[in-house]
């Protein structure tokens, strides 16, 4: 059966976010996140998925090195209307560098997905891929594969919104090198819980 | 996007209340409560506020002293709705809800034109659901009305709640509201 046609809903600043929280609306804790303008409630945690995240961060962790931190499930910006909170992240500089203000430009994002898989191929990577995020994993925990999405693309005739041009799918017995840290080589295996 | 619509947070109606007394929204946003989602209203054209100021004027004079019809104003309609229907005819006078908004209109009007599928089939839906009796549809596309009625369950429906009714009137037709038995609005005279 065809889905209703549902009215547009209203789009919020990262300004407003900030005063919904102010005003008690939401708090720090609630699993919401600013993407695009809607306040997206984020996919519940589950044991396999909090796994991930502590695997692939821990790894990321080793890759990148000194100069760079790992930061999990905490907010970035991306522009006026997306502060979204990525399961994993990797972020130039030391945690102190961002006392004032939310990293904004990470070197890599990476989002664990099961039932959100739609969500994270879908409008995460086009809000991504439009702030100009270079290298996106989705770590797919439903076939237990990594997609690596590069090559920021705009829309035009090939695709209805932004995207990425390059989409990749790793298994198990494959590695991967972040496209920030060159030389190193993970293991796929190593990341999926 | 061929995404199914994510979960966003929802609203109550007393938080949507509270955010509009905190002056978060911008002064004149289009906005409505439907259902714990907080949708914006496409702009509306010239034809879109002729039909409702006719409707308006004409549903008032049906109704005569002691009702009176509303446009574009807000509906607490449940807890977690306040639409702003075009036009709503409640009983009194607007003196009557200088402290709350009213809640159950004996007749609403959508004025549609982009929006007809979301005026059938959501708010169809959920002003079935408040039990709203008389529900009318000012379809431009077609120049027709769409008169709705008697709301049943329907657990496919956006709320879980249709209208049973449907009936399709053309430009040469007359109607009479539930609520104003006594009257007869030519249809005519709701078109732009």
């Amino acid at each position: 059966m065809k889905q209703a046609e549902r009215p547009g809903l209203r789009r919020w600043t990262r300004r407003e976010y900030a005063r919904l929280i102010d005003h008690g609306f939401l708090d720090e804790d609630d699993p919401i996140e600013l993407l695009d303008g809607l306040l997206l409630v984020k996919e519940p945690q589950s044991s396999p998925h909090r796994t991930a995240v502590l695997l692939v961060a821990k790894a990321l962790e080793a890759a990148f090195g000194e100069g760079w931190f790992v930061q999990t499930q905490s907010p970035i910006v991306l522009d006026d209307r997306s502060e979204p909170e990525p399961d994993v992240c990797v972020v130039r500089g030391a945690p102190r560098d961002y006392v004032d203000a939310h990293p904004a430009r990470p070197a890599l994002i990476v989002e664990v997905a099961h039932s959100g898989l739609g969500l994270a191929r879908g409008r995460k990577a086009a809000a991504y891929a439009r702030a100009g995020v270079a290298d996106y994993w989705i770590v797919n925990l439903v076939e237990r594969t990594l997609e690596v999405h590069r090559e920021p693309a705009r829309p035009g005739p090939a695709r209805g919104h932004w995207g990425y041009a390059v989409v990749e799918t790793l298994v198990a017995g494959d590695t991967i090198a972040p496209l920030a840290a060159p030389s190193a080589s993970l293991r796929i295996a190593d990341l999926l819980p | 996007m061929a995404t199914s619509e994510p979960r966003t947070r929802r609203f109550s109606r007393a938080e949507y209340e509270r955010l509009i007394d905190l002056g978060v929204f911008q002064p004149g946003e289009p906005i409505e409560l439907i259902g714990g989602e907080l949708t914006v209203a496409e702009p509306q054209g010239a034809a879109h506020y002729t039909a409702l100021v006719k409707a308006a004027k004409a549903l008032e004079a049906a109704f005569g002293p002691g009702w009176h019809a509303r446009t574009q104003g807000p509906i607490g309609l449940d807890d977690d709705s306040e639409p702003e229907p075009d036009v709503a005819v409640v009983p009194g006078s607007p003196d009557d809800y200088g402290r709350a908004h009213p809640s159950r209109p004996v007749l609403t009007v959508e004025v549609a034109e982009s929006s007809l599928a979301v005026d059938r089939q959501h708010k169809g839906s959920l002003y079935a659901r408040a039990g709203l009796a008389d529900y009318w549809v000012l379809n431009l596309v077609d120049r027709v009305l769409e008169v709705y009625r008697e709301p049943v369950p329907d657990p496919a429906a956006p709320f879980g709640w249709r209208y049973a009714r449907r009936d399709v009137l053309d430009a040469r037709a007359r109607v009479t509201p539930l609520a104003a038995p006594g009257s007869s609005i030519p249809v005519a005279r709701l078109l732009p």
